[in-house]
């Protein structure tokens, strides 16, 4: 007889604390049970102020913030380091932490990490730069065709009333998906100029310098010079600069280094494209948040890019974007 | 388990009545507390809010105060006025280089400065620092702080957050405070912004809270995911924060205080979920207390049932032994008042039954008791008749000694049988009665009979039951001696056996066969007056001592009949 009441017991007071949490919900975003920190693995992790990835952490840790969700950063301390990364990946892969957000060093080079880490169960996102794979749940980065498309579109008005059409580009690493994805964008939009041929400096800025000095000499009728990421619009402002052709060559850059915005203001650099490396992290650790809450996501989200004149680079919404608070 | 699913059992009603009872009482309980909860714990989170935010404004307000008075320090050097009354074209390295000394020593004093300059009407300009360059792309004049510090004409300009661009190669955020000097020109002072980022910082509320800052128009002045906001994946209700002190959205708390001096306004979130934090743990006291109650009404109902459903069962069983005839009482029991009263009264109810019972057995006892004087009576008459026709005829006889004989003999054989009314009498009367009867009936049938007594002296004052004999003795004239050729013989004895006295009256008549036998041992079906009076004998035997006591009858026809008597051994002291 007791047992049964018992049994009554256990039953009605289940009943009674499922009713009381169901009465009085949770309001708000409910808190996720990790079993460890969610390893984020960057390019090149560094702290300097106004850097790509420092930027990223910012938004990273905004997120995580928010979501309350525990996280470390890790990776190589310079951007080429595949190697490194590929070995920190295998370290990670064996503590089995509920998810992985990666920055792949190499498009090529770390598909096979990736595919081992779902393998053993852990889902990846991959920010900024993916990988030849459909396994990560999600990419979150710029789409570099349309940002691509806004540098060749700008180009194209800066010299729509030019005589002189004839356009170069200088791109960073060969054969890299960002690279192959921004140049075939700029090369959409400016179908209605002449596309001369483009160069690498495999993201040196002193190459780019020697590269745009070679282009001033070899074409003598430049128009325009399309610089695909940071280093190469800094190389090419420079050597621009230096010549003193910043009236006759107009440059359109990627990418907002403290000096590219100088160049900007001087009007050495005509335009530039910037990417939104805050909303990047931010929305990398809201996916995954939302993913280990059990939430379908998307395979890929835009963060989007800007187009920066010096006309709008003092306005209020863009401000921050180029010049991310810090000292 | 069935019963108690159905309701039926006492324990299941009150263990389903007191569940119910607790659960209501615990969700009331519960809502209301939440609400008393709810409201203190968000009047007490707000208060904590305000007083972050106050003290964040005051010390802005200090902040502010203090660039002013640089400011005003700046402004009263008589060397500020002298540089900006000069021409445009007139140069005064001196000049410019001792004010430049004095902007410098302003800026050390205080880390959070990003720059002091003065910008004079008169397109001087002195920085703060000798290696600094003004930037010549820099188109100050179209900058909010310097239209608005010229509009203001003398009070203080504080501007939104911004990226100062005027020192050629440095970025950096800042809040400016610009005055304009007696129509001469402005003093601008850039305070970094990254303090006023770390004060916010600072003082979050909660884990996940954070605080943002807007102007008077809504835009952004701080914000910790500014990026997020312009790109529209957070959004603020910055409209009803500038006319509400306090707003709700989307479970979080949006309190805003106004920054005097700036005019900002200081704008706290925090998050429900963080705020009802410890209500959480209310929640699972209750459950707890609710679970602690159910147990107790477990036990308690188990408990409180028993002590009702044990007596009453009791009650039951002991009133189910009526059913098969037995009435007993049930006795003391543990059990509540009422049920121990119920029981009282049942034990009074069993005992007036037990008495109302034996008055009946009692009654209907002395009324067959007096059927049987009624037969005992109807004997005599029928006999009396018969003698005191044999009086007559010996009267007429003229043998009067034998009238004498035979109406004495008749006189003791009443008087024997009446006896005062008593059933019980002494061997010895008796033996007197059926001698008498003897006597008479052997006068009456002369010749055709003898007999003998024979009685143990020992017995004789025993008790008997009276009018035992004399049937008996009837029976074996008129069924056995009366009827043959030869001169019969009744015998008559009285011995002790063990504690029993047996007596036998016994002829050497015609005897009976099966038939006469038994119209004899069954009175129902008898017409004969004997017949009834030796089975009225048999009964009034087992009545008085027993089952175990009565007659037995032995007869072989053509040799006789004896019929013996079986009666308790009694002395009679009283006799």
């Amino acid at each position: 007889m007791k047992k049964r009441y018992l049994i009554f017991l256990s039953i009605s007071a289940a009943a009674i604390l499922l009713f009381v949490l169901t009465v009085f919900p949770d309001k708000g975003s409910p808190k996720l049970k990790l079993s460890s920190p969610i390893p984020v693995i960057l390019k090149a992790n560094t702290s300097k102020p106004f850097d790509f990835w420092s930027v990223i952490k910012r938004g990273v840790t905004e997120a995580s913030r928010e979501f309350d969700m525990e996280f470390y950063f890790t990776g190589p301390e310079f951007e080429k380091d595949t190697e490194l990364q590929a070995k920190i990946m295998e370290e990670i892969i064996k503590d089995k932490p509920p998810l992985i957000i990666l920055a792949a060093t190499e498009y090529e080079g770390m598909v096979k990490n990736v595919e081992d880490a779902v393998k053993a169960g852990i889902p990846v996102i991959t920010i900024d730069s993916g990988v030849n794979s459909d396994v990560p749940i999600s990419f979150i980065a710029t789409d570099n065709m349309e940002a691509g498309r806004k540098a060749g579109y700008a180009m194209s008005e800066i010299l729509k009333k030019s005589d002189n059409r004839k356009i170069a580009i200088v791109s960073y690493v060969k054969n890299t998906a960002t690279a192959i994805d921004r140049e075939n964008g700029v090369r959409e939009t400016t179908k209605d100029l002449e596309y001369l041929e483009t160069r690498f400096c495999n993201g040196d800025r002193q190459k780019a310098y020697e590269i745009t000095l070679e282009l001033i000499e070899k074409y003598n009728d430049l128009a325009g010079i399309i610089a695909l990421n940071e280093p190469s619009a800094l190389g090419v402002a420079q050597a621009i600069d230096d010549t003193g052709k910043k009236d006759t060559i107009k440059v359109v850059g990627f990418d907002n280094a403290p000096e590219e915005m100088e160049y900007l203001e001087k009007g050495v650099l005509k335009a530039i494209v910037i990417q939104k490396p805050f909303n990047m992290g931010y929305l990398s650790m809201k996916t995954a948040y939302e993913y280990l809450s059990g939430k379908t996501v998307e395979t890929f989200i835009n963060t989007g890019s800007l187009l920066i004149t010096v006309e709008n680079m003092y306005h209020q919404e863009l401000q921050e974007v180029l010049f991310p608070f810090g000292e | 388990m069935k019963n108690t699913l159905r309701l039926k059992t006492l324990d299941s009603r009150i263990y389903l009545t007191f569940t119910i009872l607790i659960f209501i009482m615990i969700l009331i309980m519960q809502v209301v507390s939440y609400y008393s909860a709810s409201a203190s714990i968000r009047v007490n989170a707000i208060e904590t809010n305000r007083m972050l935010l106050n003290r964040l404004a005051t010390q802005l307000n200090f902040y502010l105060d203090d660039m002013e008075q640089i400011i005003d320090n700046v402004i009263i050097e008589e060397e500020v006025e002298q540089l900006l009354i000069l021409s445009e074209n007139e140069e005064n390295s001196v000049l410019s280089r001792d004010i430049e000394e004095k902007l410098s020593t302003f800026h050390k004093a205080r880390r959070d400065i990003f720059s002091i300059a003065i910008f004079g009407y008169n397109e001087h300009i002195v920085l703060d620092n000798s290696l600094a360059e003004l930037n010549e792309f820099a188109r100050y004049k179209e900058a909010p702080w310097y239209q608005g510090a010229a509009e203001l004409n003398g009070k203080p300009y504080v501007s939104s957050s911004y990226v100062q661009n005027i020192i050629k190669g440095k970025f950096s955020w800042v809040v400016s405070m610009s005055k304009e000097i007696r129509d001469l020109g402005i003093v601008l002072i850039d305070l970094k912004f990254i303090r006023i980022q770390e004060l916010c910082n600072s003082l979050t509320p909660g884990k996940k809270g954070y605080i943002f800052i807007v102007d008077q128009l809504g835009n952004y002045i701080y914000h910790p995911s500014q990026q997020l906001v312009y790109s529209g994946i957070k959004r603020e209700p910055v409209q009803s924060i500038l006319r509400n002190e306090t707003v709700f959205e989307e479970g979080k708390n949006y309190l805003s205080v106004t920054s005097e001096k700036s005019g900002w306004r200081i704008c706290s979130v925090s998050f429900e979920d963080e705020i009802m934090d410890s209500w959480k743990n209310v929640q699972y006291y209750y459950v707890f207390i609710g679970l602690i109650s159910f147990i107790i009404v477990g036990f308690a109902t188990t408990f409180i049932s028993q002590s009702i459903t044990k007596p009453v069962r009791t009650l039951c069983n002991a009133m189910k032994t009526v059913e098969s005839g037995e009435f007993h009482a049930i006795g003391e029991i543990q059990a509540t008042s009422e049920i121990q009263e119920l029981a009282y009264e049942y034990n009074i109810m069993i005992g007036k039954i037990n008495e109302l019972m034996q008055t009946i057995v009692s009654e209907q006892e002395s009324k067959r008791k007096s059927d049987l004087k009624a037969l005992q009576a109807q004997i005599n008459p029928h006999f009396l008749y018969n003698t005191l026709d044999s009086i007559i005829w010996m009267g007429e006889m003229n043998r009067s000694d034998d009238v004498v004989r035979m109406t004495s003999a008749l006189s003791k054989l009443f008087r024997i049988s009446i006896s005062k009314g008593k059933e019980i009498i002494s061997i010895k009367d008796e033996i007197h009665h059926v001698t008498s009867y003897l006597t008479i009936q052997e006068m009456r049938y002369k010749d055709k009979f003898n007999y003998t007594i024979d009685i143990d002296e020992e017995i004789m004052h025993c008790k008997t039951l009276k009018i035992t004999l004399q049937p008996l003795v009837e029976n074996s004239i008129y069924h056995g001696v009366k009827s043959v050729d030869y001169e019969g013989l009744i015998e008559i004895t009285g011995r002790r056996v063990d504690d029993n006295i047996i007596l036998k009256v016994s002829d050497n008549g015609k005897g009976m066969n099966k038939e006469e036998l038994d119209a004899i041992l069954n009175t129902n079906t008898s017409k004969t007056r004997q017949g009834t009076g030796v089975m009225n004998v048999h009964e009034r035997v087992r009545l008085y001592f027993g089952d175990s006591y009565g007659l037995e009858f032995n007869s072989i026809e053509g040799i006789g009949t004896e019929i013996t008597v079986k009666i308790p051994y009694m002395e009679d002291e009283v006799l």
